[in-house]
Formats: C-alpha cells, sequence, structure tokens
C-alpha cells in the first residue's frame, strides 16, 4: 500500500522530535511516538531525526531495523498481533496463524491489499494465562480458537475466504 | 484519603490486570460504578475500586468483596445486578459465582480457603488485588513508604547493604546474584554520578510476572529504588519497561508523579541528602536488552548489544558510571526486607535461596497464573497442590523452566525442591520464573526448535557462536520435526552447543542451548522416534503425525467433526467417525475436544 | 605489571587487553575481527583465552579483556582449539563463497559436515568495512536487523547519499565481500555509481568527485591539482629530493 509522501503531517513529525532534547539517548523515544501517531517510520521522519540528534541516517535506520516495535511499512487499520509466546505455542498459535493466511492471504509482516489488516506475531504479551492471545489494534482476545478466529476477524469488518464445505 | 483499612461500609475490588480486562473486567468496573452512584436502595457507603492481577487469570474476571472477604469468579456484566441486590444489599452470598472445587463439589466463600491461593505466601505480590495502583494512598495505607524516613535519616547507607545483604535475597530476574553483594560491590566505587536501573523488560515467553507487578503495584518498585539509591548514593534512577506493557507505562507514570508530589522523589527527600529522581525509558521491542549491559546501551540510545563485562557495570555501567541494575521482583521485595528485617525475610527459603518467588504457572495445567511460594517448595506442590493439575485429565510430560535460556524437566524431577541451584543442576535454572506446563500432547523436539526459533529472531547478532551457532541448531532441529533427522545430527547439536555455552559474548548465546540441551538429556527417546522411526509421538510435528479415530471408543457425539476447522471429520451421529487424511490439517483440535480419548496418533 | 603469556612473562600496563599486549610481544592468537585500526571489538570469539586470576580459571575473549592483575594466560588447550575449530566450521559454512574461510576451515579440519552453506555468500559480519566507514566520518553502511537476519547495508538498500564511493569498505574487508566494480571513468559500489576523476599527470581515473570534496571540506585543504595516489608520492618524493640537493 502505497503511502502518498504529500499527505505526511510534517508539522506532527516536527512536533514530535521537538518535544525532546538533541540528544541521542532521545532517538528511541521520538521513533515510538512516531511510529504510534502514524503506524509506521515514514522516512522522513527518520531524516529529521538524525538531524536532531546530530547522527548518521544510517545509525537512525539500524536502530529502527533491530526494534520489532518498529514498522518501515504501514500497518494495517486493524493491526492483528498473533502471540507466538511459549504458553500459546503449546495451545496452538501456529495453527491461528495458518488459519489467517487461509482467511486473509496475508502472511506475518504483511498487509492485505485493502489495507484493512496487517498480521504480526509477538514474542510475549504477558497473557499466558488466557492463551493463546491475539490482540487486534489495543483489543486482547483470549482464548482463540481456530473457530472462533473467524467471527473475530469478520467483527472487524474483515472478509473472509469461508472454508468451503 | 484511602478507606483500605479503615472503612465503613463494603468495598468492592475488580481485578483489572491484562488477563481479566481481556475478558471485559473494565465493563464489570464501570458497570459497579455507574449502578452504585446514587442509589437509593443501597443503604451503606461503597467503594469501588479497579486493582491489579489477583493471580488467577484461567477463572477471571475476579470481583472481591470486603471485609466480608468473598471472591467472585468469572463474572461478567450481567452479574452485577445480582451481586448488588443479594451481596451489598442483602449480606447474602450469590452461589453461583462462587468457587466450586471439581472434585469434592464444595463451594468456597472466600479465595484465603481455596487450595490455589491458601498455599501460596505473597511477598511481592503482597498488594496486588488488594490496592488500586493508580493510588498513592492505598499503598501508604498497606503500610508503603512507612519506613522510608526512618530509612533515610536514622539508617546509614552501609547499614541499608548490611540488611539486603543479610536478608540473602538473589536477584530475581534470572541471574540469581546476591542483590546485597551487588549494591556493596557499587556504594564501594567512589565515582559519581551513580545510577539505578530497574530491568522490567520481561521478555520470556510465558512470564509475566514482572508486569502484574509494575501494573499493579508500581510504588513498591518505586520505593525499592529509593532505598538503593541511598545506600549507594545515586541521584537517578531509570525504569526501563518493554514497550508492549502499555498499562505498565501508564500505572508507573502515574506512580512517579504521585511520589514526586508526595517528597518520596526530588530534591532531599524528606529533607535528608537524598537527591533522586525517576524517568521511564520504553523498550522497543527487543529480547536480548533484558540482558544489563544490552539494557544499558539501550538506553545510552543505541541498539541493544551486549558488552563484555569484564568489568561489571557496578562499576562502569550506564554512560561508563557506577551502576545497580536489578529486576522489576527483586526491587518490590526491599520495602519488605526493610520493613520487617532481614532475618524475617530469611526465614523463608532454602540455604542458598532466601525467601519467596513469583511463578508463571502457565501451559497445559488447570489453574493458570501468578503463584508465589517459598523457594523450596516442590514443582509437583506448585503444578497439583495449586496448579490443579493437568488440564484434561492429560498425562504430565515435562515443565519448561527460565524461559528460552532454561530447559525441560521431566516427571521423574517432579518432588525437585525449587531454587536457584537445584534448577541449574538439572540442566535447566530459574530464569524469571516462567513454569511452562507441557503434557503429552507437546512434542519435546519441537518444543527444542520453537526456543530456537525465538532466539535466533532475538539474539543481536553480534557475536559469531550465537548468531551462528542458533542458526544451525535451528537448522537441524528443524530438519528433525520436518522427518529428514539423521542419528549423527545428535552429536553435531552437542558439538554446536558446547561452543554456544564457552564462546558467546553474552548469557543469552551462553544458554541458547538450554532447551535443546536438555531435552535430548529427558527425551532422547523423542528425538530417535523423529529420526529414526519417522514418528512424532506427541502429534505434532505434521509431517510425522497422523490422527485417527479409534471406532470402539468413538460414541458418535460429532463434537470433533463440528469443530473441525477443514471439515475432514465424517459421521453419523452415534456412529464411529473417521478422519479424511488429505484435508486433515493436523490441527489437533479434535484430539483436544475429544471426552473419550477416542482420537489418537499412528 | 607483569603476567605470563605462555609461560612468557611480558610486562604490561593496566587496562591493556590481553590481545594488545600478546601482539606487542610478537605472541600470535588467530583473530577474524580485529584490525589494528579499530582493535578488539569481541565479535568473532576466536581470540579465546584462557585465564587464570588467582584460584580462577575461565575463558575470556583476549581482545576486550583488560588486565588488571597478574594473570596466567594459556593461548591454547583443547578446549580452546575446539571452540576455533567450531567458529570457522560455522562462518566456512555461512561464507562458502569465501577463499579465505574455505582455507581455514581445511587448516582446521572442518569441511565435512551436514550445514547447508551458501556458495554466494562472502561476508562473515567483521564489520570492518562499518568502522572504515564510521571512521571516515561517512557512515553510509551499517550492520541492520539483528539476530540471523543480521547484515551490512545502506538505508533500504538504496544509494545512499551519504556514500562517497571511497571504496575504503571494500579494501579491509577480508573476504571481498564489497563490489566495487570500475568501469568505463565510473565506480559502481552499494547500488550507486560514481564518475571518476583522472588524475593529471598519468590519466587514471583514481577517485571520485565525492571523495575529493569531501577530503576537501574535512581537512579545509584545497590538494593542489588532482594527481592519484603514485602520482602524488612521486611529486612529494621529487620535491623532497630537490630541497635535499637545494640544501646541500
Amino acid at each position: 500500500m502505497a503511502v502518498n509522501a504529500k499527505e505526511l503531517d510534517h508539522q506532527k513529525i516536527s512536533q514530535i522530535i521537538d518535544s525532546y532534547p538533541g540528544e541521542k539517548r532521545y532517538i528511541l523515544a521520538m521513533m515510538q511516538d512516531i511510529q504510534k501517531h502514524f503506524n509506521y517510520l515514514p522516512r522522513e521522519a527518520m531524516e529529521m531525526i538524525a538531524a536532531h540528534v546530530n547522527a548518521p541516517f544510517s545509525r537512525i535506520y539500524t536502530m529502527a531495523t533491530f526494534y520489532k516495535a518498529f514498522s518501515l511499512v504501514p500497518k494495517g487499520r486493524y493491526n492483528i498481533k498473533v502471540c507466538d509466546g511459549t504458553a500459546c505455542h503449546i495451545k496452538g498459535s501456529n495453527v491461528l496463524i495458518d488459519q489467517i493466511y487461509k482467511l486473509l492471504g496475508i502472511k506475518p509482516g504483511e498487509t492485505t491489499e485493502d489495507g484493512l489488516f496487517s498480521i504480526e506475531t509477538v514474542n510475549c504479551l504477558g497473557a499466558c494465562a488466557i492463551a493463546p492471545v491475539m490482540m487486534v489494534n489495543e483489543r486482547v482476545h483470549p482464548k482463540v480458537t481456530s473457530s472462533s478466529i473467524i467471527e473475530i476477524i469478520k467483527s472487524y469488518g474483515g472478509e473472509v475466504n469461508e472454508p468451503a464445505d | 484519603m484511602s478507606p483500605l483499612t479503615n472503612f465503613d461500609g463494603k468495598m468492592i475490588l475488580v481485578c483489572c490486570g491484562t488477563g481479566c480486562q481481556a475478558n471485559g473486567s473494565m465493563d464489570i468496573y464501570h458497570a459497579f460504578q455507574e449502578q452504585l452512584a446514587d442509589n437509593k436502595a443501597v443503604e451503606v457507603k461503597t467503594y469501588t475500586k479497579s486493582t491489579g492481577c489477583n493471580g488467577w487469570c484461567e477463572k477471571g474476571p475476579l470481583v472481591k468483596i470486603m471485609p466480608d472477604d468473598i471472591t467472585y469468579i468469572q463474572v461478567s456484566t450481567k452479574d452485577v445486578p445480582e451481586i448488588i441486590e443479594k451481596t451489598i444489599i442483602n449480606h447474602k452470598l450469590v452461589e453461583r459465582l462462587l468457587y466450586r472445587d471439581p472434585v469434592t463439589k464444595k463451594r468456597y466463600k472466600s479465595h484465603h480457603d481455596i487450595d490455589f491461593y491458601k498455599k501460596q505466601h505473597k511477598v511481592a505480590l503482597r498488594n496486588i488485588g488488594e490496592i488500586d495502583p493508580a493510588s498513592i494512598d492505598d499503598y501508604i495505607a498497606v503500610g508503603g513508604y512507612a519506613n522510608l524516613d526512618k530509612l533515610l535519616n536514622q539508617m546509614t547507607p552501609d547499614q541499608v547493604v548490611e540488611e539486603v545483604l543479610a536478608s540473602g535475597l538473589r536477584g530475581r530476574g534470572g541471574g540469581g546474584f546476591p542483590t546485597g553483594m551487588k549494591w556493596k560491590a557499587c556504594a564501594a566505587v567512589d565515582r559519581y554520578p551513580k545510577y539505578v536501573i530497574c530491568n522490567g523488560d520481561e521478555g520470556d515467553p510465558g512470564a509475566f510476572m514482572d508486569r502484574s507487578i509494575m501494573e499493579g503495584d508500581p510504588h513498591s518498585v518505586i520505593e525499592g529504588m529509593i532505598t538503593c539509591a541511598y545506600a549507594i548514593g545515586a541521584s537517578a534512577g531509570y525504569i526501563y519497561v518493554r514497550d508492549e506493557y502499555g498499562l505498565a507505562i501508564k500505572n508507573l507514570t502515574k506512580a512517579i508523579n504521585d511520589a514526586r508530589a508526595r517528597g518520596y522523589l526530588g530534591k532531599n527527600i524528606l529533607g535528608s541528602n537524598l537527591s533522586f529522581d525517576i524517568e521511564i525509558v520504553r523498550g522497543g521491542g527487543a529480547f536480548v536488552c533484558g540482558e544489563e549491559t544490552a539494557l544499558i546501551a539501550s538506553i545510552e540510545g543505541n541498539i541493544g548489544e551486549p558488552r563484555d563485562k569484564y568489568v561489571f557495570p557496578t562499576e562502569k555501567g550506564l554512560w561508563g558510571q557506577p551502576t545497580v541494575i536489578n529486576n522489576v521482583e527483586t526491587w518490590a521485595n526491599i520495602p519488605v526486607i526493610i520493613a520487617e528485617g532481614a532475618e524475617k525475610f530469611a526465614y523463608l527459603g532454602t540455604e542458598g535461596s532466601k525467601g519467596t518467588k513469583v511463578f508463571s504457572l502457565v501451559g497445559k495445567v488447570v489453574n493458570t497464573g501468578l503463584v508465589e511460594v517459598p523457594m523450596g517448595t516442590t514443582l509437583r506442590e506448585i503444578i497439583y497442590g495449586i496448579g490443579g493439575g493437568i488440564q484434561g485429565g492429560r498425562k504430565f510430560k515435562a515443565v519448561q523452566t527460565g524461559g528460552p535460556s532454561g530447559g525441560c524437566i521431566p516427571e521423574s524431577l517432579l518432588d525437585l525442591q525449587v531454587d536457584f541451584d537445584t534448577l541449574t543442576k538439572a540442566g535447566s535454572m530459574m530464569g524469571s520464573g516462567g513454569l511452562i506446563v507441557m503434557d503429552d500432547r507437546t512434542c519435546m523436539v519441537e518444543v527444542a526448535r520453537y526456543y530456537l526459533n525465538f532466539l535466533a529472531g532475538e539474539s543481536c547478532g553480534k557475536c559469531y557462536p550465537c548468531r551462528e551457532g542458533i542458526k544451525r541448531l535451528l537448522e537441524i532441529t528443524t530438519r528433525i520435526c520436518e522427518g529428514k533427522g539423521q542419528v549423527e545430527d545428535l552429536d553435531l547439536l552437542k558439538d554446536i552447543s558446547e561452543t554456544l555455552v564457552s564462546a558467546s559474548l553474552c548469557a543469552l548465546g551462553k544458554t541458547a542451548a538450554n532447551p535443546v540441551m536438555s531435552t535430548l538429556k529427558y527425551f532422547r527417546n523423542e528425538y530417535l522416534a523423529h529420526i529414526v522411526d519417522h514418528k512424532c509421538p506427541a502429534g505434532v510435528c505434521q509431517n510425522l503425525t497422523e490422527f485417527y479415530i479409534d471406532a470402539e471408543l468413538c460414541k458418535g457425539c460429532t463434537l470433533c467433526a463440528k469443530n473441525c476447522p477443514v471439515d475432514a471429520i465424517k459421521g453419523e451421529k452415534k456412529k464411529a467417525h473417521a478422519i479424511e487424511q488429505e484435508k486433515c490439517i493436523k490441527c489437533g483440535q479434535c484430539i483436544d475436544n475429544c471426552k473419550f480419548q477416542a482420537v489418537k496418533v499412528r | 605489571m607483569k603476567i605470563k603469556i605462555d609461560g612468557i612473562e611480558i610486562e604490561v600496563t593496566s587496562g591493556e587487553t590481553i590481545l594488545e599486549a600478546a601482539k606487542k610481544s610478537g605472541i600470535n592468537i588467530p583473530t577474524l575481527c580485529y584490525s589494528p585500526a579499530f582493535g578488539g571489538k569481541g565479535h568473532c570469539r576466536m581470540c579465546m583465552v584462557e585465564v587464570k586470576n588467582g584460584n580462577a580459571t575461565r575463558l575470556v575473549a583476549s581482545c576486550t579483556y583488560p588486565i588488571s592483575s597478574e594473570i596466567e594466560v594459556k593461548t591454547s588447550t583443547p578446549a580452546i582449539e575446539k571452540i576455533r575449530r567450531n567458529i570457522v566450521m560455522l562462518i566456512a559454512k555461512r561464507a562458502e563463497g569465501s577463499e579465505l574461510m574455505q582455507e581455514m576451515a581445511k587448516e582446521y579440519g572442518c569441511t565435512d559436515n551436514a550445514l547447508q552453506g551458501d556458495p554466494n555468500e562472502r561476508c562473515i559480519l567483521c564489520r570492518l568495512c562499518c568502522y572504515a566507514c564510521e571512521e571516515m566520518g561517512t557512515s553510509a553502511i551499517s550492520a541492520i536487523m539483528r539476530g540471523i537476519e543480521k547484515r551490512i547495508a545502506t538505508p533500504y538498500d538504496e544509494p545512499s547519499a551519504a556514500c562517497i564511493g571511497c571504496g575504503a569498505c571494500a579494501e579491509i574487508c577480508p573476504t571481498g565481500a564489497i563490489e566495487m566494480l570500475e568501469e568505463g571513468g565510473k565506480r559502481t559500489i552499494w547500488n550507486k555509481t560514481f564518475e571518476l576523476v583522472t588524475c593529471e599527470k598519468c590519466g587514471k581515473p583514481f577517485a571520485t568527485r565525492e571523495q575529493l570534496n569531501y577530503v576537501k571540506q574535512k581537512s579545509g585543504i584545497e590538494m593542489t591539482g588532482r594527481l592519484c595516489e603514485s602520482c602524488r608520492k612521486r611529486e612529494v618524493a621529487g620535491k623532497m629530493s630537490q630541497s635535499i640537493v637545494e640544501l646541500n
């Protein structure tokens, strides 16, 4: 899904960046705020951070690719995080991941064509007692099964490839 | 004003830990607030509080009523009017919401009488579920900050260090290093400024004790850090919280602001010489940042690559300055040591591991949740006595302790008295306290592969043994799970593992081979079954598994067919069903659902 | 203070690394990621040695271990040789395209194993290229990603605005993993093509325009005449011998 550079809110980026001192130790915090607002890290935002803290662009890019909190491409309107932590894994989280692929046609790291859904696997959401856990944006879905997942995705307006009868 | 301990009327405590929130407890909290406000039928004063995690996530949402000491489980918003009418107004119990023992069928009013809680001993978790974490007054009402004045104005920093040393407290994050020794070493360095760091990066999948402490009792961490700052002469503290813990960050932020407003943080705290303040740093999503030198690098504004620790952070840490870095649970224990004394703390536990430990008991166990017990409690007592045994009546196979850096412990060692040293001797480690219970439907080779896959992505990638070693261990175990393993692979696994242990730069690499080595030690036959027989006995590895229905045991209840996501099971009601192998995706729903154990692995 | 390496007593200064002390005394410890320009970084772990400090013995990376007491060091033991052998095995498999690594694998006797190699890979992730680029002040390349996905790249794998095409990275790479093509007066490296400037004297293309501009910008010195390295050397040598003649 292409993002029109003209639509990028430069003022918002400046506002976020300028709220921090121009020191390297705030790079992570700046990137987090930008990620939260834009749902990804626009290249221009990273270039502006580099300028603000007087660091080479490659350093910012290195940090953006090292830390998994960041995405270099826009995420879907509904970002699905399937927990693949140990407790969830032994309760079949990989089956859920396969299910989502069958339903939406996307693999972890991808976004649907209409920009509605993106999926990623995360290592542990810290809600192990209600495994397997799936988050859609901020909402936590407990004890998800390969059947209930169909209803959950539909509830977000997803058009699913229903399994053939 | 907190009416927590001395109040008239009824207090309703609604658990709003992440687990219960996922089950709608916030709505329950709001429902109580709305329905009790201006409610003419309620004659007594009522207080509704949202609390942190009670630890019994399996039975959430939990609602407690005080002073009656009633615990209602699996509450929904629909139950709120009935609870208000029956319990708040008429002082009667809503029986159906009380916990019922599955064997004796007896109903329990108070959670204190239920095995899950009765057998625990809460120290680090003492306040969670009892107070509103967003209220500093609640924390003070239960004794929080009460000893701060005595600490700062009557005790000397050396006395504080000695008290922590005498307690025998060892780091609760995984390393198990004696906390008092760490503080003592840092206090001895005559270089300033000094720093105090809280490691809230809880990265072990399956572990959520630090989250519940940061969410449910943030002030206990702050008080612990202030204590250390005084002991070593630090002027600034940092709480590094993993980015995924939004509620923890929110509650910690409020707690820091409230503590500052009351004069517990800032310049000349309570009129003493100590000036100390705390900043929160959000992690960026990297398990390796739980390693202290990587965490320090991250706070400094770098990627989380660890450094060789030939000089300890207590001498050269954050920005090259003397630094004490401890885990969340370690910090939460400090106020108790100061308040009650080292001797009382050291009364619990074993010779080498004093005090209690919070475990996250998850996986295939009946009662999943957070459990705090004295060190030395056996695995059997935790898993069966508190955990209620294996779900679905299945067979215990192994318990994984210590996260990706730990190992799997088999049935033969269930009577192991859990402490730092016994777990290490058994080929695993304490780690942060994750206890993942596995049953006969868990493939141990796949578990090793799973952890290696996790570590392959979480390794920082700097040093060769770790990056290349884990890559190859993953390659080999994946091959074995796919049915392409060779017997020689087992020796190669051992060979590479040894290099990981001896040559890796940091603890992530050094312990990365534990899952594969411990499963090889205790479950070698399972590896051989994959390699030689091309079978996965647990029915997990899809290429090596075939599910079938035993016609003699099948009752034709159609439960499996109804739940099959690919409609691969056919059969008439009350007649034996059969699985169409070409359609079967080996998801295992049928074998997990069947009440008659009629679905089997070939 | 004095320490012992392989039984030999040597004089060291506190804070010096074991590797530095060994090198000074002519004692060889194998390395893969070390360079005299940047010192020890602790990536490859080939330089592990056994250190005895009082009663405690342990294995440490000699390139990052600072000497602070009178230790006894052994640069080779069966355990250490096993480590080196396995590291070479792992890296030789990773970088199957590197002749250097294949030779080392033969030397250490670890060519026979059931691991999947990549014949197109030469990079051993020693990061010397990154350090060189950082030293230049350009920092056009870095080690991106983490874990098994870690690799050297420019941001977005696109031509970097910061890259001046100096080729320092390609020069310092021990396995020739960085492709630098020179053809028709142009140099292409890291997906960026530069025009090469020719030597006024010999006509050989020798540097990129960006390189010369960068040097001028950083040093504030304008070079008189565009001369390649050999011609410049000859010019300087010529001027020197002339002044010696004049002095005499």
